[in-house]
């Protein structure tokens, strides 16, 4: 029974740092039906820089906040250099290179600056364990799946109650109308960019105690994050977050039940029978194509 | 084939002859050896990437299962060199075929998502399915190159990594310039449209899966062969990036950018060790460098200057065209084209577009068929040419069940349609839109086109020559050379005229057709719908320009919310109250129906 | 040799006689060391250690007058721990760069795969880092592979030893990373508990940049293990030692090397006690030999403190390396690579890590190895600081 909770727990908080990282997926792609394929590398920034500024003997908070702030700056940056350029040619080679390419940058540098080693990024949270259910757990990990569902309503709150939320909303919709009726379009995509990499890098402050930081701790959950965000279907932001929890508990299992070994190939497979049975992902809109 | 490209492939074998005798060590020429490997997927990724406009971010794991089967059944079951590439192919291309499954669902970035898992579950299966695949440290000792139990010396193996790039780039070539590769470069600019010539898209998109896996499956046992080693770690997600970054930066659809491609992202490695810690980052810049100034890879940019220095090239040789009068004769044995739809009923969840329209375009004639905005008629037309599945009713075409079909079996059995919103092919020719709506009457096969057979080559002379004469028909003969996307509005609405004639139909569905056109352009429309007419094909019109159905129609059935209200000849229709309440309202008169058409 | 090493020749013969003739002469060139390691990437750091280490040892070798009257000079290539980049940087430094020996890197993986050109071409190969046991004892003869550095199946039996020693019963678990290096030593381990008549309770393995590894801690638990061996890196044996702390798990951890770089800083007082085979620690009282490194690290690298050096091993190693090279082709008189091969195991020096006397036995299959288990060493993670265990808080 204790094992069971513990994969339950342990998985909810994994899951949530790939709902956290789908979140940000879903914000990008509603706005431009494009991503940013060094998400994950937005996520790695957030961990890296807490962990160097608080090494450095910044204060924790105000560490992670400014490792957040960069985060979000990165992803502005990307979107205007390598996604806009790129956005609205047939296939979508363009940006997923682009991206990809600076990701490459990024971590590069990332990894020259630590030499390939993990740096710690010490937290209350992590100062020790605490049971639940029989269970044990860092109250950090108890804290991430909690984040993430917040983050799901922030952004819900965000697209009902304020002008930018509504000009978003508007532009996923459908973007020539948003533009027509005024809505600056280019200014939605970059504030969905930057908000989406303020996730990103969140999720990588909120990991980074409990993994350590590192030039490639993105890496996995970059990739995990965009599947889990075009499984649970891209348009939907309560469909991915809900995605990403399930997908973190089921690894558990696979690890706990079947092999550690078996986790990617249970879960890459299982992705990709999903998309064949729900083509739009699990919670996703049908777009229907008009001749 | 055009001169440059001759020249092309003579100075790709000069390379290739030349490369062994100048090497100056081992080394070098290995590091030869495996550009050609690279080439070779790099060539047969281009088919999936530039014909069928596919992204696939998982072609090491197609590398890594035609790796591993080769050395497999090298290894264990003593196949010799040409023995493990085949069971490879094999292999690779049943996953190739699987692979493309998903794309009857799923396409850009869910497919490169879809691509991107694949690569990362052959690799991990590779790393955990030990007593097979050695797992994390892979497996040795595979056997030296050899064929039928001779081994084969260093040069020789060379020989055949050489041979086997240089007939796998003609035979790309030879498939880009068939009706296999334009149907799929057709699939990749409009779906709709190709389907509504009678190309099936699941087809070409899993051929385009299947050529690019058979190849890195091949290239994979090579690498086996030639390295004696492999681990999971060669077949990483960032060599997926690298073989589709060496088509990208080569030019994607070119016969030769993927093998310069290739070169380049071969070499570069060996060169970036200068930059010590910053190598990855100086290949990061690279990358970022390449889709900034050569989006369309280096061919396709050299291409585009080309063109811009030498305009005059484009005025290529005019084929004579075979007149459409007789390319487009009817056929003795089969009468006039007769359509019948019965009580068609189309609903998309609550909404009814379509309730019980029943229809009948008699033989040979011109039906045009009305309506006010919303009154079901786009319903219409997308049903009967299969694009929606109406929800009851049944249609058919002399006699031959239609419904159920998909848009392009209906297509082969004989009903060509054009776009309200025209749907060219931009970034072919005028002339090859043209040649794809043929491709339904062209007869050789996948073998025929690799190896541009004479037969094959006489049938390709046919299409060009039929495709010539209908756009001499549709008077755009001095606009073949032009790509489709820069032509004025109202010539694009021609040529997908001619495009859907090219196919052979006997009934012909017009959409919209004078929508947008001057009036000028209208009254030559006119012309050419008689004329099409005359050919002896049945026409179906849907049309908001009452002048011109007046004009040109035998038969006028009104649409309105879905229903018939009326079929009968234009001068009886005019009259009927119930349409002219339908156009304009029950206040409206008889007489106002008279003036909008005047 | 075998069939299939006949049939290599052949095909390296045929391969030279079309046109590559002069690739076994020697260029005349400053002489070479080149080195094949991961220069980015994660273990981007080990690519460093090496470099420092073996060029220490070429710049005194250079101040000394050079071997046989020439200078050395090395030559570093990336492959980033993949092995087809390994083996074409091999190829490079043999046949194009035509240096006298290849360096080997951190990643078993790619020295596995090197031990196939090495042996081909015929070039000496010393290794610094990776334990692999099957890289070097491959069953070659000729045998161009040596190592100076820890092998796995002498680290398994020393840490067998040590972790029976702790344990009451003799229930051990072994966590090894799913990479070469990780499953290489499994057969080694299950060996060194045969040897001493037991077997592991639950072996676990884990990839690379795991996040969590409660599902393996909970397993080696209700296999009741007292003591848990490790083979991984510092991040995954931080991962571990957390996974074990949640769910109040607390067996001996011994480790192999691979958390002998910044574990305690990472795991914090999780890492104190936890024991870790070493080859060299700078911690230690120095000799000569180590304090003239050490003062060559503070002066090229600026590494100033002993305890801010995080791969003393790989740096030692590479250093005794280099100079076992220089003395055998002083013993060969020549540059030339067969020679160069025979005269290895003929040197006799007192080396910064142990002293090699000889280095290599040609009589024993075993002992390309330059490092015998009694030279390696037990140290302790104690409060941020790997220790030497002799004399620490843990030493009962």
């Amino acid at each position: 029974m204790s094992t069971v909770a513990q994969y339950i727990f342990s998985g909810l908080a994994i899951g949530g740092i790939y709902a956290l990282v789908a979140l940000g997926f879903h914000i990008m792609w509603s706005a431009a039906r494009a991503v940013n394929f060094a998400h994950g590398d937005t996520l790695m920034i957030g961990g890296l820089l807490a962990a160097y500024l608080v090494g450095a003997g910044w204060p924790l908070a105000l560490a992670c906040g400014l490792a957040v702030l960069v985060g979000g700056a990165f992803g502005f940056v990307i979107e205007r250099l390598a996604v806009r350029p790129f956005a609205g040619q047939a296939n979508s080679i363009g940006w997923m290179l682009t991206t990809i390419a600076i990701g490459i940058m990024v971590e590069s540098v990332a990894t020259i600056e630590t030499q390939g080693y993990a740096l710690p990024l010490p937290s209350p949270g992590v100062a020790g364990s605490v049971q639940v259910l029989g269970a044990g757990l860092y109250p950090q990990e108890l804290a991430i799946p909690v984040i993430a569902l917040v983050a799901m309503a922030g952004l819900r709150l965000l697209q009902r109650r304020t002008l930018i939320g509504r000009a978003m909303q508007a532009v996923a919709h459908n973007r020539n109308a948003a533009a027509l009726m005024g809505i600056d379009v280019n200014l939605v995509i970059a504030f969905s960019f930057a908000l989406a990499s303020l996730t990103g890098a969140a999720a990588g402050v909120l990991i980074a105690p409990v993994v350590q930081a590192s030039a490639t701790m993105g890496v996995l959950p970059g990739l995990k994050g965009f599947a889990v965000a075009i499984m649970g279907g891209i348009t939907s932001a309560p469909g991915v977050v809900l995605t990403g929890l399930a997908y973190g508990v089921i690894e558990k299992f696979v690890e706990g039940y079947v092999s550690t070994a078996a986790r990617e190939i249970v879960g890459f497979s299982l992705m990709i029978v999903v998309l064949l049975v729900f083509p739009q992902g699990l919670f996703g809109k049908r777009e229907v194509a008009k001749v | 084939m055009t001169r440059l490209h001759t020249l092309g492939f003579l100075a790709l074998a000069t390379l290739l002859l030349a490369v062994p005798l100048t090497s100056g060590n081992e080394y070098e020429l290995r590091l030869f050896m495996l550009f050609l490997i690279y080439a070779i997927i790099a060539v047969g990724l281009n088919v999936l990437v530039g014909l069928a406009g596919l992204v696939s971010l998982g072609q090491a794991g197609l590398f890594a299962l035609g790796s591993y089967t080769g050395a497999i059944v090298a290894t264990r079951l003593g196949f010799d060199m040409i023995g493990s590439a085949l069971v490879a192919a094999v292999v690779a291309g049943l996953f190739g075929v699987l692979l493309a499954y998903p794309t009857v669902r799923v396409r850009g970035v869910y497919l490169a998502v879809v691509t991107i898992a694949f690569g990362l579950i052959v690799e991990n299966v590779a790393i955990e399915w030990q007593s097979l695949t050695g797992g994390t440290t892979g497996l040795t000792s595979i056997p030296a190159p050899n064929v039928f139990g001779a081994v084969l010396s260093g040069y020789a193996y060379y020989g055949v990594l050489a041979a086997s790039l240089f007939l796998l780039v003609l035979a790309a070539h030879n498939l880009k310039f068939s009706r296999y590769g334009r149907a799929m470069l057709a699939i990749a600019q409009s779906e709709t449209a190709a389907r509504a010539l009678g190309l099936n898209p699941t087809a070409m998109r899993t051929l385009a899966f299947v050529v690019a896996a058979v190849t890195s499956g091949i290239a994979g046992t090579y690498y086996a062969f030639l390295n004696a080693y492999i681990s999971p770690d060669i077949f990483t997600f960032t060599d997926s990036v690298r073989f589709l970054l060496m088509v990208i930066l080569g030019g994607a659809a070119s016969t030769f950018g993927p093998v310069i491609g290739a070169y380049i992202l071969t070499y570069l490695p060996e060169y970036l060790q200068e930059f010590a810690v910053w190598q990855k980052f100086a290949y990061g810049a690279l990358l970022l460098a390449v889709m900034f100034v050569l989006p369309r890879g280096i061919m396709g940019s050299l291409g585009a200057l080309a063109a811009r220095l030498r305009p005059a090239a484009k005025a290529a040789t005019p084929t004579a065209g075979l007149p459409a009068e007789i390319t487009l004769a009817p056929d003795e044995r089969r009468p006039h084209a007769e359509l019948v739809a019965r009580a068609l009923t189309v609903r998309f969840g609550g909404l009814t577009a379509l309730a019980e329209a029943s229809l009948r375009v008699k033989p040979g004639e011109i039906h045009a068929l009305i309506g006010p905005n919303g009154a079901g008629k786009s319903t219409f037309v997308n049903t009967i040419s299969g694009f929606y599945r109406p929800t009851s009713g049944a249609f058919e075409l002399d006699g031959v069940q239609l419904t159920g079909l998909s848009s392009h079996e209906i297509a082969r059995a004989g009903l060509a349609r054009t776009f309200q919103n025209t749907e060219l092919f931009g970034e072919m020719t005028v002339l090859e839109n043209v040649m794809v709506g043929y491709q339904q009457r062209l007869a050789y096969g996948l073998a025929a086109a690799l190896l541009h057979t004479p037969a094959m080559r006489r049938e390709e002379n046919r299409c060009r020559e039929t495709a010539a004469g209908l756009l001499a028909f549709v008077g755009l003969a001095d606009y073949r050379h032009e790509q489709a996307r820069f032509l004025p509005f109202g010539l694009q609405r021609r040529l997908e005229i001619a495009r859907a004639l090219a196919a052979g139909p006997r009934l012909l569905l017009l959409d919209e057709p004078a929508a947008g056109l001057t009036t000028q352009e209208i009254d030559e429309l006119e012309a050419m719908i008689r004329r099409i007419a005359g050919l002896g094909i049945s026409v179906l019109l849907i049309e908001h320009h009452v002048e011109l159905i007046m004009a040109v129609a035998d038969t006028v059935t009104v649409l309105d919310y879905g229903q018939v209200i009326a079929s009968d000849t234009p001068a009886v229709v005019q009259a009927d109250p119930r349409v002219v309440e339908a156009y304009f309202g029950s206040s409206a008169s008889h007489a106002n129906l008279a003036e909008a058409s005047a | 040799m075998s069939s299939k090493g006949l049939m290599r020749g052949q095909l390296l013969a045929a391969t030279v006689a079309f046109g590559l003739a002069g690739s076994m002469a020697h260029a005349q060139q400053q002489p070479c060391i080149g080195n094949s390691a991961a220069v980015t990437g994660p273990a981007a750091f080990s690519g460093q250690a090496i470099k420092m280490g073996a060029q220490i040892a070429i710049d005194e070798i250079n101040e000394a007058g050079g071997v046989l009257g020439q200078k050395l000079r090395l030559v570093q290539y990336d492959d980033a721990g993949a092995p087809p980049r390994g083996v074409d940087n091999t190829r490079r430094i043999a046949l194009a760069d035509k240096c006298i020996a290849v360096l080997g890197g951190f990643h078993s993986t790619v020295a596995v795969a090197q031990v196939e050109p090495v042996n081909e071409i015929g070039i000496p190969y010393i290794g610094v880092w990776a334990a692999n046991t099957k890289a070097i004892e491959n069953g070659r003869d000729p045998n161009f592979m040596f190592r100076v550095s820890a092998k796995d199946k002498w680290v398994a039996r020393f840490l067998v030893d040590e972790a029976l020693k702790v344990s009451k019963d003799g229930k051990i678990a072994f966590f090894y990373e799913n990479t070469g290096w990780g499953n290489g030593a499994l057969p080694d381990i299950k060996a060194a508990m045969a040897a001493r008549g037991k077997e592991l309770v639950a072996a676990e393995t884990f990839n690379w940049n795991d996040q969590d590894m409660s599902p393996q801690v909970i397993r080696a638990r209700d296999a009741g293990a007292e003591v848990v061996m490790v083979w991984s890196l510092d991040r995954e044996g931080n991962q571990i030692l957390r996974a074990m702390d949640k769910i109040g798990y607390k067996p001996a951890v011994i480790g192999a090397w691979g958390i002998s770089g910044n574990l305690g800083e990472l795991a914090g007082p999780l890492a104190n006690g936890v024991r870790v085979m070493q080859t060299y620690s700078f911690l230690t009282p120095q000799g000569e030999t180590g304090k003239k490194v050490l003062a060559a690290l503070a002066a090229k690298y600026g590494l100033n403190d002993p305890s801010a050096i995080k791969a003393a091993s790989g740096i030692a190693d590479a250093y005794d390396a280099v100079y076992i090279l220089a003395d055998a082709i002083r013993i060969a008189g020549a540059f030339d690579w067969a020679k160069v091969q025979k005269a290895l195991y003929e040197v006799n020096r007192d080396g910064l890590v142990a002293p090699y006397k000889p280095a290599f036995d040609k009589a024993d299959p075993e002992r390309n190895d330059a490092l015998l288990p009694e030279h390696y060493l037990l140290a302790v993670w104690h409060d941020g600081k790997l220790i030497p265990f002799k004399g620490s808080p843990y030493d009962k």
